[in-house]
């Protein structure tokens, strides 16, 4: 096999596409990568969650003494955007359950929780369903077709999570999975079928049966389309544009409410509820070692700041999902998502110099930890002055192969990611897209009961904000199983929980305790979080909320 | 610091290290000489340390003086429910046995023969470690000698109280032993004479009965020396709000509040300035920063306006809203009123409303008006003190910062 390379050993994408079509072209194509491979070995040198030299120790808050990502522990250990005089003023409302998230979870505890005949009010930072919940495109997992069973998805999820997830509650998630999709099915969401109207299945990266349902390469969004008409049309009380910014505790430390940041009329509202649901997803929007993500805008990881201070625990810290298989170009794309389910219906994954080097079906992590080692060891294609962009490296995803092997596959399975290609000016059938791992997904999270119920009385947190059931890897479908079972579980039982006589006093004393924490480790005061939007976006909250009636007149987000 | 109470002697749920240490020395005293008991209390000039500051000595002898009908009553009070308070509940969980002793020693004095440890339903660690305490003394041969002295069998019950802050009232907490909802009977009659199904009834806090052991064991003149200044003994103080480091500090009785917040306190959080001290609790009134020097003791809290109550400091700094704070507390009370008298039950609710109206900029020259003449109006109007101490923390927040009540009012 001839090979093109640069002298200075790299490979550019023209080279590399070179590479690429000529051993398309030759006879053997493209065999499999041989698999004798130590895979305990090629996550601890290459998965980024690995990397000693990103990690530190947190010094404040219930998980002091554990590592976590320096970029986790500086958003954890900052100064709250609340002082007790920004209250004065200020708004209360009162409600029985408070949901504060408007993606997957947050809707469907919002919906049973209103069903068992609470007050509800939904808050959402930006709008109800415009979230992570809507990139999901491979399906959601449920052990449906014949000879799969609980177990085998019990196992699959435990072996994947590297065996160091909560064992109770993957068991209420397999458990769930059937439930779920007849629930969904109920909402009025649609899956694909087969001739008969049977649910079609396909298996993931990492699953020992055909177990994931899914609706075309959108899954995600059909799933938020019913969900948030559901939610318009229930009696949920929703509030757009407004992210929680701390949460409210009780005389004797429980969860009481959130304090809401209104964009649109600029000021601070509380919320004073009998129990509150956290679901504000994961934190992928502060570039964890500068990765790409494939997360929504929203994730910066406002619910898991929220929480820890509060008091309740959290796990897993430092363990991070890695999407193998992000866009690395055209560079403005960086980070969007290809679907797993190209790899799951047999598309191979191959490196600068047109040869497979793993097994693409692995869990993600395994995935994600061999490109990269292909790239650090001059196996991947580097950016060049043809592709204007210096910083770019990746692999190829090979459709044009798969295309090749089931003809008018892509055109029907994956209309999205066509588009994609036609954005980028490639046409996917006859060129490989060049792809890069991507930060993906939050691991780990608040420490939950089987109902979602954190540490600390009063307080649920579901989704990805909450960490245990997949331990320290995801597999695909799991999230969409996730956020809609434990979601509903939790609105169940926030209702059943509530205090009947109510609290007797609201305050913010719990971010008296954050500050003396920090003032007596010496540490710096001057970071404020949630972040609630990226560093990029330079949204400044204290310049445009304020607890009095005098609007400044701007909103840098909502435009009003 | 921590000299008595809080000592690390006098801590732990283990009775024989207890007994080996500062305890039993005290009740086996009391037992030979049980008629000196009251005396060298009232020598020792303890008092009540729920907030009344009332000599405990003239309590008891009331309840010495009635015969029993058929029995004798004592209620071990913990059921601290002020925002800011949490000083019997630490004694409970960790320094039961000193409780129990005091308790013990009390009944002797008083020839009580039943007495009620009676706390706090959500502090259930307290509620854990006072049954464990118990059950220790039961066997216990100074446990019999007692009985013997007493010539009746005497019961130890621990019960959980009802959770509402107005059971900590004397009279409600009569109603809650008995079974009933808590609500506040009028007096007399006095539950010294009667109370607990009619019979003579004792009711002390449990941070008085904690003293009792160490002065018997140590005498008056010892527990006279503690104190600073002209006062007696030490005291548990509960410091908590914006100050860098929270909690309870057992310190002579008369210590200066800027002590207490400098030295013990770590000083205030962030550096801000100290704007208010809501002392003893929500219930009583507000020290501003001139009163920082104030000694706490009954005595010169009192002279500044203001009364120690249970000890508690809830200390406030610059840039927190005083109408928001005193809102919060009202809110409390009107949260807690039984609803037995309609001036209570009526007036906090509207002044609560009122207060909420004030603190979001929704209210007028008309209502902070109805507020200040409700404050003239309603104190005294109802059977026990909460209608009082919520009327006084609001009539003390307008005499310091009423500017703050005009600035919040719509134009």
């Amino acid at each position: 096999m001839s090979q093109n390379r640069d002298l200075n050993g790299t490979i550019s994408y023209q080279q590399a596409l070179g590479n690429y079509h000529l051993q398309k072209q030759s006879l053997e194509g493209f065999p499999a990568a041989e698999l004798s491979m130590d895979e305990q070995q090629l996550l601890k040198d290459f998965h980024p969650d690995h990397r000693q030299e990103t990690m530190t120790t947190l010094q404040v808050g219930p998980n002091k003494g554990d590592r976590c990502h320096k970029q986790i522990a500086d958003v954890l250990q900052a100064d709250s955007r609340i002082d007790a005089a920004d209250l004065a003023g200020a708004r209360i409302q009162e409600t029985d359950v408070l949901v504060i998230g408007g993606g997957g979870a947050g809707c469907a505890a919002a919906l049973m929780a209103a069903e068992s005949g609470a007050r509800v009010i939904l808050t959402t930072k930006l709008k109800l369903g415009d979230s992570n919940t809507v990139m999901a495109e491979g399906g959601i997992q449920a052990s449906i077709e014949k000879g799969d069973t609980p177990q085998s998805h019990f196992n699959d999820t435990f072996k994947a999570g590297h065996k160091s997830a909560d064992k109770e509650l993957i068991k209420k998630l397999v458990m769930d999975g059937p439930e779920t999709i007849r629930w969904l099915i109920q909402q009025g969401m649609q899956f694909d079928l087969n001739e008969f109207g049977d649910l079609l299945t396909r298996k993931a990266g990492g699953t020992s049966a055909n177990r994931v349902v899914y609706f075309r390469d959108y899954t995600g969004l059909e799933m938020m389309r019913v969900l948030r008409e559901s939610v318009k049309n229930s009696d949920v009380d929703v509030w757009d544009y407004s992210p929680a910014v701390e949460l409210l505790s009780n005389e004797s430390g429980h969860c009481a409410g959130a304090i809401i940041s209104s964009l649109q009329d600029c000021r601070y509202v509380q919320i004073k509820a009998k129990t509150v649901i956290v679901a504000t997803g994961g934190i992928g929007r502060v570039h964890l070692n500068q990765f790409p993500t494939s997360n929504h805008f929203g994730a910066t990881g406002d619910g898991l700041v929220l929480a820890y201070r509060l008091g309740a625990r959290l796990r897993d810290l430092d363990s991070f999902q890695y999407h193998p298989t992000g866009v690395a170009y055209p560079q403005h794309l960086s980070g969007t998502l290809i679907t797993e389910g190209l790899r799951s219906s047999g598309a191979y994954i191959i490196n600068a110099l047109g040869e497979r080097f793993v097994n693409e079906l692995k869990p993600r992590d395994i995935v994600a930890a061999a490109i990269i080692r292909e790239c650090e060891e001059g196996r991947g294609v580097v950016g060049d002055s043809a592709s204007g962009s210096s910083d770019m490296r990746g692999v190829w995803l090979d459709t044009p192969g798969l295309e090749a092997r089931n003809p008018g596959i892509l055109k029907k399975r994956f209309p999205k990611l066509i588009q994609l290609g036609l954005k980028s000016k490639i046409d996917i059938t006859q060129t490989p897209m060049l792809i890069y791992p991507t930060l993906h997904y939050q691991n780990g999270g608040v420490v939950i009961d089987e109902n979602g119920r954190s540490g600390i009385e009063g307080l649920y947190c579901v989704g990805e904000v909450s960490g245990g059931i997949h331990g320290r890897n995801r597999l695909m479908g799991n999230a969409l199983l996730e956020i809609i079972s434990f979601g509903r579980k939790a609105g169940v039982s926030a209702v059943k929980d509530r205090k009947t006589r109510g609290h007797k006093q609201i305050t913010i004393d719990h971010i008296s305790n954050l500050r003396r924490e920090l003032m007596q480790k010496n540490m710096p005061m001057s970071g404020k979080s949630p972040l609630l939007f990226p560093q990029y976006a330079q949204y400044d909250a204290e310049k445009n909320t304020t607890a009095s009636n005098e609007s400044s007149g701007f909103c840098g987000v909502c435009d009003q | 610091m921590n000299n008595v109470l809080l000592h690390p002697d006098s801590l732990g749920t283990n009775l024989s290290e207890w007994l080996s240490g500062n305890g039993g020395t005290g009740l086996e005293k009391a037992l030979s000489d049980p008629a000196g008991i009251i005396s060298i209390i009232k020598e020792a000039d303890l008092r009540g340390l729920g907030g009344s500051g009332f000599p405990s000595s003239k309590k008891w002898q009331f309840v010495a003086e009635q015969s029993a009908n058929p029995d004798k009553y004592l209620i071990c009070n913990g059921n601290e429910d002020e925002p800011g308070t949490f000083k019997d509940a630490h004694l409970l969980t960790h320094a039961p046995h000193q409780v129990i002793e005091g308790a013990l020693i009390t009944a002797l004095a008083s020839q009580i023969n039943k007495i009620v440890f009676y706390i706090n339903p959500e502090q259930t660690t307290s509620l854990d470690n006072v049954r464990i305490a118990v059950e220790q003394w039961e066997t216990c041969s100074l446990f019999e000698q007692l009985q013997a002295q007493l010539e009746t069998p005497l019961s130890i019950r621990v019960m959980a109280s009802s959770g509402h802050y107005i059971g900590g009232e004397e009279t409600a907490a009569i109603e809650s032993v008995e079974g009933n909802f808590p609500f506040p009977r009028g007096k007399p009659p006095f539950p010294a004479v009667s109370g607990v199904h009619g019979c003579p009834t004792l009711i002390n806090n449990i941070e008085t009965l904690a003293n009792v052991p160490h002065i018997l064991k140590n005498g008056a003149q010892w527990f006279r020396e503690l104190g600073a200044g002209s006062s007696t003994g030490t005291k548990i103080y509960c410091l908590s709000g914006d100050v860098l480091k929270p909690g309870v500090y057992e310190l002579p009785m008369g210590t200066p509040l800027s002590e207490l917040i400098d030295t013990y306190g770590g000083g205030m959080l962030l550096d801000k300035k100290i704007k208010a001290v809501f002392t003893g609790g929500a219930s009583s009134s507000i020290l501003t920063p001139r009163d920082i020097d104030v000694p706490l003791n009954f005595e010169s809290v009192k002279e500044r306006g203001s009364s120690l109550g249970t000890g508690a400091m809830i200390v406030v700094s610059e840039g927190t809203g005083i109408v928001k704070r005193v809102t919060e507390y009202v809110n409390f009370y009107a949260h807690s009123s039984c609803g037995q008298c309609p001036p209570c039950k009526t007036g906090t609710f509207y002044i609560s409303q009122l207060l909420n109206k004030i603190d979001t900029g929704q209210a007028s020259e008309y209502d902070l008006e109805s507020l200040i003449n409700l404050c003239k109006i309603l104190p005294g109007s109802g059977r026990c003190h909460l209608l009082d101490g919520a009327m006084q923390v609001i009539d003390s927040s307008l005499t310091h910062f009423i500017d703050e009540y005009k600035s919040s009012l719509r134009p």
